[in-house]
Parts: C-alpha cells; sequence; structure tokens
C-alpha cells in the first residue's frame, strides 16, 4: 500500500492503492477540502470496466430551523491526520463485509458550507447494485461514528452551536439511549 | 544489604491537540511539550488535561481521547505514551 503527500496546500489527499488478486487495483481514495466538492470527480474515482453499479450518497446542507433560529450555514473541522486513518478502517470493513466492493472515494468539505450545498460526496462501485447500495448505506453510518470530523451550525442571529451524531458513541443523544434502554430492562 | 528500587513511572512530553467545543473551552488548538506520565490511566491523562484547563470539564461524559490517533474512552484503562506523542482531545463527532 502506498500513501500520496498532499498534492495541493487547500486539499488533503490520501489514496492508498490495494493490490488484490484481480486484474485492477482497487482504490480507496479520500479528501478533504475546503473547496467546492464535485459530485463527477467523485464518480469519476470509482467507475470501472469491471463495476455495473455506481453508489452515491451527497450529503447537503439543510435549512433547519432551532427554537426560532434558522441554519445559515455549517462550519467543519476535522483531525485531519487521524481522518484519513480511520477512513481506511472504515474501507477495510467495507471490503470485509462486501468483499465485490471495487472502489470507494469520500470527499469531504472543510470550512464554510452555506445552506444547500454538498458537505460529503461519496461514491462506492461494484460489479452489481446490492452490494454497493448495501455497503454505501453502511458507509454514511460508520462516517457519522467513527470520522473526527465536527460541525458547528450557525444561524440567522449569529449564535452558533456544535453538533453531535446520534451515531457517535460518546454523544450525548447515545448515552442518553443507552440509559432509557437500561431503565426499560430493569 | 541492596535493596532495588524500581521507578516505573516516566516523565516526558507529548503535543496536545484540541478540537470543536474543546478549542472553545480551552482558548488553544494545540499546546507542545505537555507532561505526562507513563503508564497513566486515560482517567488521569483527562484529569491532567483538565488541571491544565478547568473548563474542559463542561465536556465531561461527552468526550473521549485520541491517543496516536486512536480513541481511547475516558476511565481506567491504562495508555503507554512516548515522548512527542499526539494526543487530542476529541468532542462528540459530527461528520457527514
Amino acid at each position: 500500500m502506498n500513501a500520496c503527500q498532499d498534492e495541493n496546500p487547500m486539499d488533503s489527499l490520501c489514496h492508498v492503492s490495494c493490490q488484490m488478486d484481480q486484474s485492477e487495483e482497487r482504490k480507496d481514495v479520500f479528501k478533504l477540502s475546503r473547496d467546492w466538492l464535485s459530485v463527477q470527480e467523485v464518480v469519476d474515482a470509482v467507475n470501472s470496466p469491471t463495476c455495473g453499479a455506481v453508489s452515491l450518497f451527497i450529503g447537503t446542507t439543510r435549512e433547519d430551523q432551532v427554537d426560532g433560529r434558522k441554519v445559515i450555514g455549517l462550519e467543519y473541522e476535522a483531525y485531519e491526520l487521524m481522518a484519513q486513518s480511520e477512513f481506511r478502517k472504515l474501507c477495510g470493513d467495507l471490503r470485509a463485509r462486501w468483499p465485490s466492493v471495487t472502489h470507494v472515494c469520500i470527499h469531504h468539505r472543510l470550512g464554510w458550507v452555506e445552506v444547500g450545498q454538498a458537505s460529503v460526496v461519496m461514491a462506492i462501485s461494484s460489479p452489481h447494485r446490492h452490494d454497493g447500495q448495501q455497503a454505501i448505506q453502511h458507509a454514511v453510518t460508520q462516517l457519522k461514528a467513527t470520522l473526527p470530523v465536527w460541525k458547528k451550525e450557525v444561524y440567522d442571529t449569529k449564535d452558533s452551536s456544535w453538533k453531535q451524531n446520534v451515531e457517535c458513541p460518546w454523544s450525548s443523544h447515545s448515552q442518553l439511549a443507552a440509559l432509557s434502554e437500561r431503565e426499560m430492562s430493569n | 544489604m541492596c535493596v532495588l528500587l524500581f521507578n516505573t513511572e516516566l516523565k516526558l512530553f507529548v503535543c496536545v491537540l484540541y478540537f470543536a467545543k474543546s478549542v472553545e473551552l480551552t482558548g488553544v488548538k494545540e499546546e507542545q511539550a505537555v507532561a505526562v506520565t507513563t503508564p497513566i490511566s486515560s482517567r488521569d491523562l483527562w484529569g491532567l488535561l483538565v488541571q491544565r484547563h478547568p473548563r474542559l470539564s463542561l465536556l465531561q461524559d461527552q468526550v473521549v481521547l485520541a491517543v496516536r490517533q486512536q480513541y481511547v474512552a475516558i476511565g481506567d484503562q491504562s495508555v503507554t505514551l512516548g515522548d512527542g506523542d499526539e494526543v487530542a482531545v476529541v468532542p462528540p463527532l459530527s461528520g457527514g
């Protein structure tokens, strides 16, 4: 396996090529970008003549209302070095569960993301659609549970609050859920 | 008579990174040369950081650490640190 160094100071790129015993090298491509994301670029990264399916997920910034305040955008930050290693673990998990998965590409935003813009684009290619569709659902959940990335909601009132994914084991929601589960079983 | 004393606790320096809410609570993103001992329980390591930045206690129960880019829950778990290791304060994740 070999990893590329940063090619662009704006982006953090991890490009890992895995030599499997198939004729084609399988790719896991991860990019953190301060610039807007290109869905086409992510799709192109996983396209392959051996694949009949590209499964795609685009996470976009939603205009939520929270306590009468409107979300105008999200501010993202990441532990970049660890995001790359967690991405590699995520891919390892996907490939163990769905060995037919060919290429995986995730691009994630950093910095300011306005409402309506894409925060994350994920694509997985596979020979047939079933494995790719299953894998991408799992990948979204795992990303939310394990990738060291944080987002802050910014409101039209100019204040902001850090969000917590329910998938994250140490979030307050996660602990409330565990607590009520224990109470119900008593 | 010879008495042998084994000092099994080493003192060394690590780099601590702060993210998201913990940056707002401490006012810093990175600290070099933070003195720690090894081995150390993750609870004691957290306690050491709270001692440096008391407002970090607001994250109590909603935080883990990362040591050499591996998540470590706050608890009795023993952590071995090396000189120059990277430790991070990790509030609840919200990627995606």
